[in-house]
């Protein structure tokens, strides 16, 4: 573990921060509860690898963005509900997700809609209504706690996997390296 | 107003289930089951893709509810609606697949896991939808084994060296093969557990668990043998034998060039895929493992490919035929059952040290 950031006040102040707490409060396609569940499993994840605050890369295709993360540490009941630590990665992955959908792009998920194996988000901007999905964008999430070649990698699967997909486009395609502090976007028209 | 009320359950109903609490679960569903069809009676037919999602939604949940009749009515009706947008009607259908099995699983009083492990192959000699035969068994015996090996890894058991696993086990776990829609060559699995429990300490091991923990297993075995596979398998012996036995089902390059396993019930997830590099990789850490153990200085190392003729784990040897000779290799006693049982009559590559005109066992795997 490993904490890089020595940031006066003016910096920290001035910093982009990734938006991961109270994300219900924006995205209203997710309950405080399930908010409060996914921001748990990703301080399980975030702890592995770093202490509080870290510099997240973000990349949305030619655009970089640094963003600052912040979280509180698990404690022991949170990191023992999250044993299984792939469902981990993968719920903490959704949450990153959204905040890194807010910040690049300015939407929002705005609906859940189930599936026959989970559920999806639909983003949009903020007021869009939520029962007319003709125009937002459907988000494809991945996460993982591998190298950089691996989100890399990852994020061309998970586009492929999109066009090869139903054709409920379009998409927005996210993936979330956890260990390596990076933030993969790209757009699946 | 209806969809934000079935949004609201359908989160709950997540919650619940992560935290085991499956008849919950099951109820807040049909909450957000019946939430979601009043929303789909009250929405505007000429948005079709919002249409197409919705009665995705409605369906999925009343089957997530298992509510299969409804589910089943819903999917029929809509299969037939000319406003409804394909991709929706394919999702429809495998709806309708699950419900299907489902219900066929619910007449015969089987209980299976939610999730499935989705296994497929292809290039070299596998072609949509078929596949040699002996290589398919040899693939599902494989993918069987390490099941195995994960249910006495989560039961604490020591890591097994001879035999299969006990039949307390056997009863209460069985895998499942089940057929997977066409892609390349797809089979899934999923695990049965047995209705009367408490045989012994395990009955509180879930079939969703072990599920989870062989996809962990697995992923990082193939991505990170010698960084995440520490964290997720500690012991050293489970570790070995995991990599052994992944080793065996990645492929050579031969009569298949890549294999994939992904959970079934989760689209989110990103395929474990292994290629002929895989093999290499993995053969390269249990070198680096067995190794750093065993070095001893003046000892040669070598390779020997051929035919395994003959084991006998018991009096510590293996025979190889190789070039029309017979090769005997000794101090073999270490090897596992399940590893090098299903390798007898084929051709195997064995790693050896040589000492004094001896051969000593150091690994061995399948030469396809």
């Amino acid at each position: 573990m490993w904490n890089e950031l020595t940031l006066s006040t003016d910096e920290y102040s001035n910093m982009l921060h990734l938006p991961i707490d109270k994300v219900s409060e924006r995205h209203w396609g997710l309950t405080p509860a399930l908010a409060e569940s996914y921001l748990e499993a990703a301080r399980v994840i975030l702890d592995i690898f770093h202490e509080s605050p870290q510099r997240f890369r973000l990349f949305k295709q030619q655009e970089a963005f640094n963003a600052l993360v912040t979280w509180a540490a698990a404690d022991e009941r949170c990191r023992a509900a999250w044993a299984n630590k792939d469902d981990a990665v993968r719920d903490g992955a959704y949450l990153f997700a959204l905040a890194a959908s807010e910040v690049m792009l300015g939407w929002y998920a705005i609906r859940r809609a189930e599936t026959r194996t989970g559920a999806d988000y639909y983003l949009a901007p903020l007021n869009h209504s939520p029962e007319d999905l003709e125009d937002v964008y459907r988000l494809e999430v991945s996460g993982t706690r591998l190298d950089e070649a691996a989100v890399r990698q990852r994020l061309m699967e998970k586009v492929q996997q999109t066009r090869d997909g139903n054709s409920n486009l379009p998409a927005v395609a996210i993936v979330v390296g956890f260990k390596v502090r990076l933030i993969l976007l790209q757009m699946v028209e | 107003m209806h969809h934000s009320q079935s949004e609201h359950y359908a989160s709950q109903a997540e919650i619940a289930a992560r935290a085991g609490q499956s008849s919950a679960a099951v109820d807040y569903y049909r909450l957000a089951a019946t939430e979601e069809a009043n929303a789909l009676a009250d929405l505007d037919s000429g948005k079709t893709r919002t249409l197409g999602i919705t009665v995705i939604s409605a369906a999925a949940l009343w089957m997530k509810a298992e509510e299969y009749a409804q589910a089943e009515r819903l999917a029929l009706e809509w299969l037939g609606n000319k406003q409804l947008p394909e991709f929706a009607k394919i999702e429809l259908r495998t709806i309708l697949q699950s419900i299907w099995s489902e219900q066929q699983f619910q007449r015969m009083g089987i209980s299976l896991s939610k999730r499935d492990v989705l296994v497929s192959l292809s290039g070299g000699e596998v072609v949509i939808g078929a596949a040699p035969l002996d290589l398919i068994h040899q693939k599902e015996n494989e993918v069987c084994n390490i099941f195995f090996r994960v249910i006495e890894m989560l039961l604490g058991k020591p890591s097994r060296r001879r035999g299969g696993p006990s039949a307390e086990i056997q009863n209460q776990f069985r895998p499942w093969l089940l057929q997977a829609s066409p892609g390349s060559y797809q089979f899934a699995v999923r695990i049965q557990q047995s209705p009367q429990m408490a045989l012994f300490s395990g009955d509180e091991l879930t079939t969703e668990e072990i599920t989870a923990k062989f996809l962990e297993v697995v992923e990082a075995t193939v991505q990170d043998p010698e960084g995440v596979l520490t964290e997720v398998v500690p012991d050293n012996d489970y570790r070995k034998a995991f990599l052994r036995l992944s080793r065996n089902l990645a492929p050579t390059g031969k009569t298949y060039k890549r294999l994939e396993m992904r959970p079934g019930d989760d689209r989110q997830a990103s395929a474990i895929v292994m290629l002929p590099e895989s093999r290499s990789e993995i053969d390269q850490s249990l070198q680096r493992a067995t190794q750093a153990t065993q070095t001893v200085a003046g000892v040669n190392r070598e390779r020997i490919a051929g035919v395994l003729r003959a084991v006998h784990l018991d009096k510590d040897w293996i025979e190889l035929h190789n070039n029309e000779q017979t090769v005997r290799i000794e101090r073999a006693g270490d090897m596992i059952d399940d590893i090098v049982g299903p390798m007898v009559n084929h051709s195997v590559i064995v790693d050896v040290t040589v000492t004094s005109g001896k051969r000593y066992f150091q690994d061995i795997q399948l030469d396809e």
